[in-house]
């Protein structure tokens, strides 16, 4: 062992990490996701995705991190909070003020590219927020007047610059792994997944790209429970 | 810019204690609230004591604090931006702000000289020490991304040194001392006061919680020195 090596690299700036919120994932990962980053959550129907995200809000609230939650689904936010309230880490008390709800639906549906990124920034900029979700950003891609994928490259490069990790979820097809559109733009891929094995459906979550990261590599099974949301089971056992 | 950062900025204002003193002063802040202390902190200096500043942009771009400064309603002219990263980033967001760059994160050393050089420089109009009465850094850990430590200590003491020279420039240093505990000892060697508002950061309540409030920031000061 080179001993000068080791004490200089000991005296670097390591990456800030945050907890994800999921029990497990941040064994994985090093102990957390980089802050700041923008991290891509995909997986098909039913995978968990605005669990996970709802998760990784509360624990940012937990921690005294500021939350900003952004859906493209012009879904009510009463809608929203009843099914996430029966989740036990859901606390309602969070909404509206260490997580503030934006619904960028109807924006999406009237903007440019731009606009929407400037729309998107001053409530970033209004908000301070260190952890952010957009939820789901494919939405985006049938919806917004414009070209998709410059949109997709500038507002992750505009979100890496506001200081905050930013988790947007991507829904795909069954078969489909992640939307390609943005998976080179984000600093980390993890993939949630539904696989048919003896005749029932069983969940798992992969990292397949963490940057900065010596992450672990391959599926691990998870659970969705009433109390902590997604769980890695690796980790329990 | 709400309630809670309100009250922290009451909070840290009143930790700086008498701004006109000048000299540096650290504050212990969690990595991930370095935004918001340093907006918090432009406000109460420049905004509520109307001090002209130099805000040392390292982590991101100077244009996305031009913004984040318009949407809290602090007017940036009072401030020079020293923009260490753009022209590394090549990030194309637009910002209208009197502004001096510098090449690139990299040799951090050299950028206090480059500051007298620019304040030496009659009429130079860009940055001059001599007319600001603060200058902020938002991410002094960064600059070991780009530069091996001794050259960030070198920097620190250097810097430091300079505002001596300019004896009523306050300089906040925002580091985590949890994250980078020798960064942050080397400056409490170099700094005045020590401003400690982690966890007291953490548990600031908000006024719809009706939570009690709990204090917001503890500081410890000698004349001459930190103690304890």
């Amino acid at each position: 062992m080179s001993g000068p090596v080791n004490q200089e690299k000991s005296r670097q700036a390591g990456l800030v990490r945050i907890p994800s919120g999921i029990p497990g994932l941040d064994e994985m990962v090093e102990g957390g996701f980089p802050f700041p980053s923008v991290i891509l959550l995909s997986g098909t129907a039913g995978t968990g995705k605005t669990t996970f995200a709802l998760k990784f809000l509360c624990r940012g609230a937990e921690n005294g991190e500021q939350g900003l939650y952004i859906t493209t689904l012009s879904e009510p936010t009463q809608w929203m909070l009843r099914f996430a309230s029966q989740f036990d880490f859901m606390k309602q008390d969070y909404f509206g003020d260490e997580i503030v709800y934006m619904d960028l639906g109807a924006q999406l549906r009237e903007m440019d590219p731009p606009k929407l990124l400037e729309v998107i920034e001053e409530k970033i900029a209004e908000v301070l927020p260190q952890r952010i979700v957009i939820d789901p950003v494919t939405v985006i891609g049938s919806m917004l007047k414009g070209d998709y994928r410059t949109f997709l490259f500038d507002m992750a490069n505009r979100l890496k610059n506001w200081n905050a990790t930013t988790l947007v979820t991507g829904e795909v097809n069954p078969g489909e792994l992640y939307p390609p559109e943005i998976s080179y733009a984000v600093d980390g891929i993890v993939l949630l997944m539904l696989s048919e094995e003896g005749g029932s459906r069983r969940k798992y979550l992969e990292v397949l790209k963490m940057r900065g990261t010596n992450h672990l590599t391959g599926k691990q099974s998870i659970d969705i429970t009433r109390s902590e949301g997604i769980v890695v089971l690796k980790a329990r056992f | 810019m709400n309630e809670k950062d309100v009250r922290l900025m009451n909070s840290i204002m009143s930790g700086l204690g008498d701004t006109t003193q000048g000299g540096a002063v650290l504050l212990d802040v969690k990595s991930t609230q370095f935004v918001r202390v340093s907006l918090v902190l432009l406000r109460g200096l420049s905004e509520e004591l109307q001090m002209p500043g130099i805000f040392i942009s390292v982590d991101r771009p100077y244009q996305y604090m031009v913004h984040l400064l318009r949407m809290h309603q602090i007017n940036p002219a009072k401030l020079t931006f020293i923009d260490v990263i753009s022209r590394f980033s090549g990030d194309r967001k637009e910002g209208n702000a009197n502004v001096g760059f510098v090449d690139g994160p990299f040799h951090v050393n050299s950028l206090p000289e480059a500051l007298r050089q620019w304040s030496a420089t009659i009429d130079n109009g860009v940055v001059n020490l001599k007319n600001c009465r603060f200058v902020l850094i938002d991410n002094l850990t960064s600059l070991l991304t780009y530069n091996n430590y001794s050259h960030v200590e070198l920097f620190l003491r250097d810097f430091v040194e300079m505002l001596k020279s300019n004896a009523n420039v306050l300089a906040p240093l925002m580091i985590d001392q949890e994250r980078s505990p020798l960064l942050y000892e080397t400056a409490k060697s170099l700094c005045t006061k020590e401003i400690v508002m982690k966890e007291e950061m953490r548990q600031v309540p908000t006024a719809a919680s009706g939570k009690p409030y709990l204090k917001v920031a503890d500081f410890r000061y000698v004349q001459g020195g930190i103690q304890g």
